[in-house]
Protein backbone atom coordinates (compact mmCIF):
# COMPACT_ATOMS: atom_id res chain seq x y z
CA UNK A 1 0.00 0.00 0.00
CA UNK A 2 1.73 3.16 -1.11
CA UNK A 3 2.11 5.66 1.59
CA UNK A 4 1.43 8.97 -0.01
CA UNK A 5 1.27 12.01 2.06
CA UNK A 6 -1.67 14.08 1.00
CA UNK A 7 -2.57 14.02 4.65
CA UNK A 8 0.48 16.08 5.42
CA UNK A 9 -0.84 18.90 3.30
CA UNK A 10 -4.32 18.39 4.57
CA UNK A 11 -3.04 18.42 8.08
CA UNK A 12 -1.44 21.78 7.58
CA UNK A 13 -4.62 22.99 6.03
CA UNK A 14 -6.61 21.62 8.90
CA UNK A 15 -4.69 23.64 11.35
CA UNK A 16 -6.05 26.71 9.73
CA UNK A 17 -9.54 25.45 9.19
CA UNK A 18 -9.90 23.84 12.57
CA UNK A 19 -13.09 22.33 11.35
CA UNK A 20 -15.29 19.39 11.98
CA UNK A 21 -14.11 16.00 11.69
CA UNK A 22 -14.49 12.91 13.31
CA UNK A 23 -13.41 12.15 9.81
CA UNK A 24 -10.63 9.89 10.83
CA UNK A 25 -7.12 10.33 9.61
CA UNK A 26 -7.63 13.98 8.96
CA UNK A 27 -8.53 14.72 12.51
CA UNK A 28 -6.89 17.70 14.16
CA UNK A 29 -3.95 16.92 16.40
CA UNK A 30 -5.88 17.21 19.63
CA UNK A 31 -8.37 14.65 18.56
CA UNK A 32 -5.99 12.36 16.81
CA UNK A 33 -6.28 8.77 17.90
CA UNK A 34 -9.33 9.68 19.91
CA UNK A 35 -12.13 9.65 17.43
CA UNK A 36 -14.45 6.72 17.06
CA UNK A 37 -13.87 6.64 13.35
CA UNK A 38 -10.15 6.19 13.79
CA UNK A 39 -10.68 3.39 16.22
CA UNK A 40 -13.11 1.61 13.90
CA UNK A 41 -10.81 1.93 10.96
CA UNK A 42 -7.89 0.68 12.98
CA UNK A 43 -9.92 -2.24 14.31
CA UNK A 44 -10.91 -3.32 10.85
CA UNK A 45 -7.34 -3.00 9.56
CA UNK A 46 -6.17 -5.06 12.48
CA UNK A 47 -8.79 -7.68 11.84
CA UNK A 48 -7.76 -7.85 8.20
CA UNK A 49 -4.16 -8.31 9.23
CA UNK A 50 -5.08 -11.06 11.65
CA UNK A 51 -7.13 -12.86 9.06
CA UNK A 52 -4.22 -12.67 6.66
CA UNK A 53 -2.05 -14.21 9.32
CA UNK A 54 -4.49 -17.04 9.80
CA UNK A 55 -4.69 -17.67 6.09
CA UNK A 56 -0.95 -17.74 5.71
CA UNK A 57 -0.56 -20.42 8.35
CA UNK A 58 -3.88 -22.16 8.79
CA UNK A 59 -2.49 -24.97 10.87
CA UNK A 60 -1.06 -22.95 13.69
CA UNK A 61 -2.73 -19.97 15.31
CA UNK A 62 -0.66 -16.80 15.25
CA UNK A 63 1.58 -16.45 18.24
CA UNK A 64 1.03 -13.52 20.58
CA UNK A 65 4.21 -11.84 19.46
CA UNK A 66 3.07 -12.01 15.87
CA UNK A 67 -0.29 -10.56 16.83
CA UNK A 68 1.40 -7.75 18.70
CA UNK A 69 3.64 -6.97 15.78
CA UNK A 70 0.70 -6.91 13.42
CA UNK A 71 -1.13 -4.59 15.78
CA UNK A 72 1.90 -2.31 15.99
CA UNK A 73 2.36 -2.24 12.26
CA UNK A 74 -1.27 -1.41 11.71
CA UNK A 75 -0.97 1.34 14.28
CA UNK A 76 2.12 2.74 12.64
CA UNK A 77 0.43 2.64 9.25
CA UNK A 78 -2.46 4.60 10.67
CA UNK A 79 -0.04 7.34 11.63
CA UNK A 80 0.66 7.94 7.96
CA UNK A 81 4.33 8.61 8.28
CA UNK A 82 3.93 11.71 10.33
CA UNK A 83 5.78 10.58 13.38
CA UNK A 84 9.16 9.16 14.12
CA UNK A 85 7.83 6.27 16.14
CA UNK A 86 5.55 5.13 13.37
CA UNK A 87 8.29 5.29 10.76
CA UNK A 88 10.59 3.35 13.05
CA UNK A 89 8.03 0.59 13.47
CA UNK A 90 7.36 0.34 9.77
CA UNK A 91 11.02 0.21 8.90
CA UNK A 92 11.21 -2.74 11.21
CA UNK A 93 14.46 -1.79 12.82
CA UNK A 94 13.30 -2.33 16.34
CA UNK A 95 13.12 -5.84 17.74
CA UNK A 96 10.09 -6.49 19.84
CA UNK A 97 10.85 -7.18 23.45
CA UNK A 98 8.03 -8.75 25.32
CA UNK A 99 9.89 -8.47 28.58
CA UNK A 100 11.31 -5.21 29.73
CA UNK A 101 15.04 -5.25 29.57
CA UNK A 102 17.68 -2.62 29.99
CA UNK A 103 20.15 -2.84 27.14
CA UNK A 104 23.46 -1.25 27.95
CA UNK A 105 26.35 -0.68 25.66
CA UNK A 106 25.82 -3.93 23.85
CA UNK A 107 22.81 -2.67 22.00
CA UNK A 108 24.41 0.60 21.06
CA UNK A 109 27.59 -1.06 19.94
CA UNK A 110 25.64 -3.51 17.85
CA UNK A 111 24.47 -0.55 15.88
CA UNK A 112 20.74 -0.84 15.71
CA UNK A 113 19.65 0.83 12.53
CA UNK A 114 17.62 3.92 12.99
CA UNK A 115 16.02 5.04 9.84
CA UNK A 116 15.01 8.62 9.68
CA UNK A 117 16.26 9.74 13.03
CA UNK A 118 18.28 12.84 13.25
CA UNK A 119 21.36 12.20 15.32
CA UNK A 120 21.55 14.50 18.26
CA UNK A 121 23.69 14.29 21.29
CA UNK A 122 21.59 12.75 24.00
CA UNK A 123 23.36 14.48 26.80
CA UNK A 124 23.16 17.80 25.12
CA UNK A 125 20.03 18.95 26.80
CA UNK A 126 20.88 22.25 28.32
CA UNK A 127 20.92 22.78 31.91
CA UNK A 128 18.94 19.70 32.82
CA UNK A 129 20.00 17.85 35.90
CA UNK A 130 21.03 14.24 35.72
CA UNK A 131 17.69 12.87 36.85
CA UNK A 132 15.88 14.38 33.93
CA UNK A 133 18.51 13.26 31.51
CA UNK A 134 18.38 9.73 32.81
CA UNK A 135 14.61 9.52 32.64
CA UNK A 136 14.58 11.06 29.22
CA UNK A 137 16.93 8.37 28.06
CA UNK A 138 14.65 5.72 29.45
CA UNK A 139 11.75 7.32 27.65
CA UNK A 140 13.75 7.41 24.46
CA UNK A 141 14.18 3.68 24.70
CA UNK A 142 10.48 3.13 25.10
CA UNK A 143 9.30 5.21 22.19
CA UNK A 144 10.33 3.62 18.92
CA UNK A 145 12.86 5.49 16.87
CA UNK A 146 13.56 8.05 19.54
CA UNK A 147 16.71 6.90 21.18
CA UNK A 148 18.67 9.79 19.86
CA UNK A 149 15.90 12.30 19.49
CA UNK A 150 16.19 15.72 20.96
CA UNK A 151 14.26 16.43 24.09
CA UNK A 152 11.42 18.39 22.50
CA UNK A 153 11.06 15.83 19.74
CA UNK A 154 11.07 13.05 22.27
CA UNK A 155 8.27 14.60 24.27
CA UNK A 156 6.23 15.29 21.20
CA UNK A 157 6.67 11.78 19.93
CA UNK A 158 5.86 10.36 23.34
CA UNK A 159 2.60 12.30 23.48
CA UNK A 160 1.48 11.03 20.11
CA UNK A 161 2.69 7.54 20.85
CA UNK A 162 0.74 7.40 24.10
CA UNK A 163 -2.46 8.49 22.43
CA UNK A 164 -1.94 5.92 19.70
CA UNK A 165 -1.22 3.16 22.19
CA UNK A 166 -4.37 3.99 24.10
CA UNK A 167 -6.39 3.65 20.95
CA UNK A 168 -4.63 0.41 20.13
CA UNK A 169 -5.48 -1.06 23.51
CA UNK A 170 -9.11 0.01 23.24
CA UNK A 171 -9.43 -1.40 19.74
CA UNK A 172 -7.76 -4.68 20.61
CA UNK A 173 -9.96 -5.23 23.63
CA UNK A 174 -13.07 -4.45 21.62
CA UNK A 175 -11.92 -6.92 19.02
CA UNK A 176 -11.30 -9.51 21.68
CA UNK A 177 -14.78 -8.96 23.07
CA UNK A 178 -16.33 -9.43 19.69
CA UNK A 179 -14.32 -12.49 18.89
CA UNK A 180 -15.10 -14.11 22.21
CA UNK A 181 -18.74 -13.24 21.84
CA UNK A 182 -18.95 -14.64 18.36
CA UNK A 183 -17.05 -17.75 19.30
CA UNK A 184 -19.48 -18.37 22.09
CA UNK A 185 -22.47 -17.98 19.85
CA UNK A 186 -20.82 -20.09 17.19
CA UNK A 187 -20.31 -22.89 19.62
CA UNK A 188 -23.93 -22.68 20.70
CA UNK A 189 -25.30 -22.42 17.20
CA UNK A 190 -22.77 -24.70 15.56
CA UNK A 191 -24.64 -24.82 12.32
CA UNK A 192 -22.83 -22.77 9.69
CA UNK A 193 -19.18 -23.25 10.38
CA UNK A 194 -16.89 -23.10 7.41
CA UNK B 1 28.39 22.96 19.92
CA UNK B 2 26.97 22.01 16.57
CA UNK B 3 23.53 23.23 15.88
CA UNK B 4 21.42 20.53 14.40
CA UNK B 5 20.46 20.99 10.84
CA UNK B 6 17.14 19.38 11.15
CA UNK B 7 13.70 20.69 10.68
CA UNK B 8 13.82 22.24 14.05
CA UNK B 9 10.51 23.58 15.12
CA UNK B 10 12.08 26.03 17.44
CA UNK B 11 12.25 29.41 15.89
CA UNK B 12 15.53 30.72 17.17
CA UNK B 13 18.37 28.61 18.39
CA UNK B 14 18.61 24.89 18.71
CA UNK B 15 19.20 25.13 22.42
CA UNK B 16 16.28 24.55 24.64
CA UNK B 17 15.38 26.89 27.43
CA UNK B 18 14.13 25.77 30.77
CA UNK B 19 10.74 27.22 30.05
CA UNK B 20 10.45 25.22 26.90
CA UNK B 21 11.30 22.10 28.79
CA UNK B 22 8.79 22.87 31.47
CA UNK B 23 6.18 23.69 28.93
CA UNK B 24 6.65 20.45 27.06
CA UNK B 25 6.75 18.49 30.26
CA UNK B 26 3.51 19.97 31.49
CA UNK B 27 1.86 19.12 28.18
CA UNK B 28 3.03 15.58 28.61
CA UNK B 29 1.78 15.53 32.15
CA UNK B 30 -1.68 16.41 30.91
CA UNK B 31 -1.78 13.14 29.01
CA UNK B 32 -1.03 10.93 31.93
CA UNK B 33 -3.84 9.09 33.66
CA UNK B 34 -3.65 11.11 36.85
CA UNK B 35 -3.67 14.41 35.06
CA UNK B 36 -6.86 15.51 36.73
CA UNK B 37 -5.61 14.82 40.20
CA UNK B 38 -2.21 16.26 39.81
CA UNK B 39 -2.85 19.23 37.65
CA UNK B 40 -2.41 21.75 40.43
CA UNK B 41 0.67 20.26 41.91
CA UNK B 42 4.10 21.36 40.97
CA UNK B 43 5.49 18.07 39.91
CA UNK B 44 9.08 17.84 38.93
CA UNK B 45 9.95 17.19 35.33
CA UNK B 46 11.81 14.09 36.34
CA UNK B 47 8.77 12.54 37.95
CA UNK B 48 6.59 13.36 34.97
CA UNK B 49 9.10 11.61 32.77
CA UNK B 50 9.13 8.70 35.17
CA UNK B 51 5.35 8.49 35.15
CA UNK B 52 5.37 8.68 31.40
CA UNK B 53 7.77 5.76 31.18
CA UNK B 54 5.66 3.75 33.57
CA UNK B 55 2.52 4.53 31.67
CA UNK B 56 3.99 3.52 28.34
CA UNK B 57 5.26 0.32 29.87
CA UNK B 58 1.84 -0.48 31.25
CA UNK B 59 0.26 0.20 27.87
CA UNK B 60 2.78 -2.12 26.26
CA UNK B 61 1.92 -4.74 28.83
CA UNK B 62 -1.77 -4.37 28.12
CA UNK B 63 -1.10 -4.70 24.43
CA UNK B 64 0.88 -7.85 25.05
CA UNK B 65 -1.86 -9.34 27.19
CA UNK B 66 -4.44 -8.52 24.58
CA UNK B 67 -2.23 -10.08 21.94
CA UNK B 68 -2.16 -13.27 23.94
CA UNK B 69 -5.90 -13.19 24.30
CA UNK B 70 -6.42 -12.50 20.61
CA UNK B 71 -4.04 -15.29 19.74
CA UNK B 72 -6.07 -17.72 21.81
CA UNK B 73 -9.33 -16.45 20.42
CA UNK B 74 -8.10 -16.75 16.87
CA UNK B 75 -7.22 -20.33 17.60
CA UNK B 76 -10.59 -21.25 19.00
CA UNK B 77 -12.96 -19.17 16.95
CA UNK B 78 -11.39 -20.47 13.80
CA UNK B 79 -11.77 -16.94 12.49
CA UNK B 80 -13.96 -18.23 9.75
CA UNK B 81 -14.78 -15.78 7.07
CA UNK B 82 -18.40 -15.70 8.12
CA UNK B 83 -17.66 -14.56 11.62
CA UNK B 84 -15.04 -12.13 10.50
CA UNK B 85 -17.42 -10.66 7.98
CA UNK B 86 -19.98 -10.14 10.70
CA UNK B 87 -17.47 -8.44 12.91
CA UNK B 88 -16.26 -6.30 10.11
CA UNK B 89 -19.72 -5.19 9.23
CA UNK B 90 -20.18 -4.13 12.80
CA UNK B 91 -16.94 -2.23 12.79
CA UNK B 92 -17.51 -0.46 9.55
Amino acid sequence: MPISNPEAKEYRGRKRKRGSSSESPHSPPRRRWRTDAERWIYSSKLLEALRRLRRSSPAAPPKPRVVREAADRALAAAARGRTRWSRAILSGGRPLRLKARRPRFAAIAAGQPRKGSTPAMPGRMRPTPTAIRRRAKALGRLVPGCRKASFPTLLEEASDYIAALEMQVRAMSTLAEMLSGSSRSARLGASEQT
Amino acid sequence: MSSRRSRSRQSSSSRITDEQINDLVSKLQALLPEAGIRSNERVSAASVLQDTCNYIRSLHQEANDLSERLSELLATTDASSAQAAIIRSLLM
